[in-house]
């Protein structure tokens, strides 16, 4: 079977099902044997990976708190420019902040996001909202070891926050 | 098999806009001993080093610029030649919604790994992807692993059975 009479088989419209070889067999011999377990030492030492990158991520992040609360006032005042930057440096933090140890912060950016995220397409971002999440990462950075009740308080306040706000924003736009 | 001698042959292409998290992923293929690692800082320079390097294996961000994750799965599957168009890509995302996670699928991807990403997550996944390989599918609108994980009883006729014999790719 050669390439061409694959794509000729689908622009037929068939649907053709290829078996792929696996790639450890295919590397290390048709004899090996499958893992069937996580090598403990190994995850050990991918674990002492994060831990020596998370002092240089720690400083990082503190980088971009501070642009985010520079960031909020003009991105809240319209200032497109603002805002892709403040999602940009909040998107990177929900994907990092957890894996370096600070899940709250990882948390807080993740309904960041979602808020700007949900707002693309019914209206300005409103500067309280911005702010409140904002403050929630800066404290989350500052504490914590904070008491995991408030944090859950606090998340759980701000996501109603959205809701409501969408919701408003959704009927008053008709 | 220990980790090391399992993926030390293995060759993965990375692709996040996040200088930060390609060092992380980076250092984690490192620990794992994966042979050869590549970093690209987009979807536009994945596709380039993916043509160049042919790596094994490429774990892919979702949203960058310019070329997003979804874009360059796309392309990948595209690429006229089996063996490159069917290697398996991993895409990491902070964007875990349904419809998120349906659109990756949908383009392409053989598993999905959600931000933040743990050690174990990923030397899981990428251990999946190494000795589990998956059924690939070629329809007029779809091209990308099987996206049926559970091998369960099906009543009617299977289209897929019927309409194409198996083909081994050598």
């Amino acid at each position: 079977m050669s390439e061409n009479d694959l794509i000729k088989a689908s622009q037929k419209g068939e649907t053709r099902i290829l078996k792929v070889p696996s790639i450890a067999k295919r590397k290390l011999g048709q004899d090996i044997t499958d893992p069937v377990r996580l090598d403990p030492r190994v995850l050990e030492k991918m674990q002492d990976t994060i831990k020596s990158l998370e002092s240089k991520y720690a400083e990082a992040l503190s980088e971009q708190v501070t642009r985010l609360i520079e960031l909020s006032d003009p991105a809240a005042n319209g200032d497109a420019r603002s805002a892709a930057d403040l999602y940009t440096i909040a998107h990177d933090i929900r994907g990092l902040a957890g894996t370096f140890g600070r899940p709250l912060v990882g948390r807080f950016a993740n309904l960041l996001c979602t808020y700007i995220e949900g707002h693309d397409n019914i209206g300005p971002l409103e500067n309280s909202i911005i702010r409140f999440h904002v403050e929630a990462i800066r404290e989350a950075l500052k504490n914590p070891d904070s008491d995991p009740n408030l944090a859950s308080e606090t998340l759980r306040a701000l996501e109603n926050l959205i809701m409501a706000t969408m919701n408003q924003t959704r009927l008053a736009a008709g | 098999m220990t980790a090391q001698s399992l993926f030390e042959p293995i060759s993965v292409l990375v692709v996040d806009d996040s200088a930060y998290m390609r060092q992380l992923l980076l250092g984690l293929l490192n620990a794992l001993e994966v042979g050869k690692t590549f970093l690209g800082a987009n979807g536009e320079e994945g596709l380039d080093l993916y043509r160049r390097h042919r790596p094994d294996v490429v774990i892919t961000d979702a949203a960058m610029e310019p070329g997003d994750g979804f874009d360059l799965v796309k392309r990948l599957r595209a690429i006229d030649c089996t063996e490159m168009s069917t290697a398996p890509i991993i895409m990491v995302s902070g964007h875990t919604d349904v419809a998120s996670v349906e659109k990756a699928r949908d383009a392409g991807i053989t598993a999905f790994l959600s931000k933040p990403i743990s050690a174990a997550t990923l030397y899981r996944r990428l251990a999946e992807v190494v000795c589990y390989p998956r059924a690939f599918i070629e329809t007029d609108t779809y091209r990308g692993p099987d996206r049926r994980r559970r091998d369960t009883p099906f009543e009617g006729v299977d289209r897929r059975q019927a309409a194409a014999p198996q083909v081994t790719l050598l």
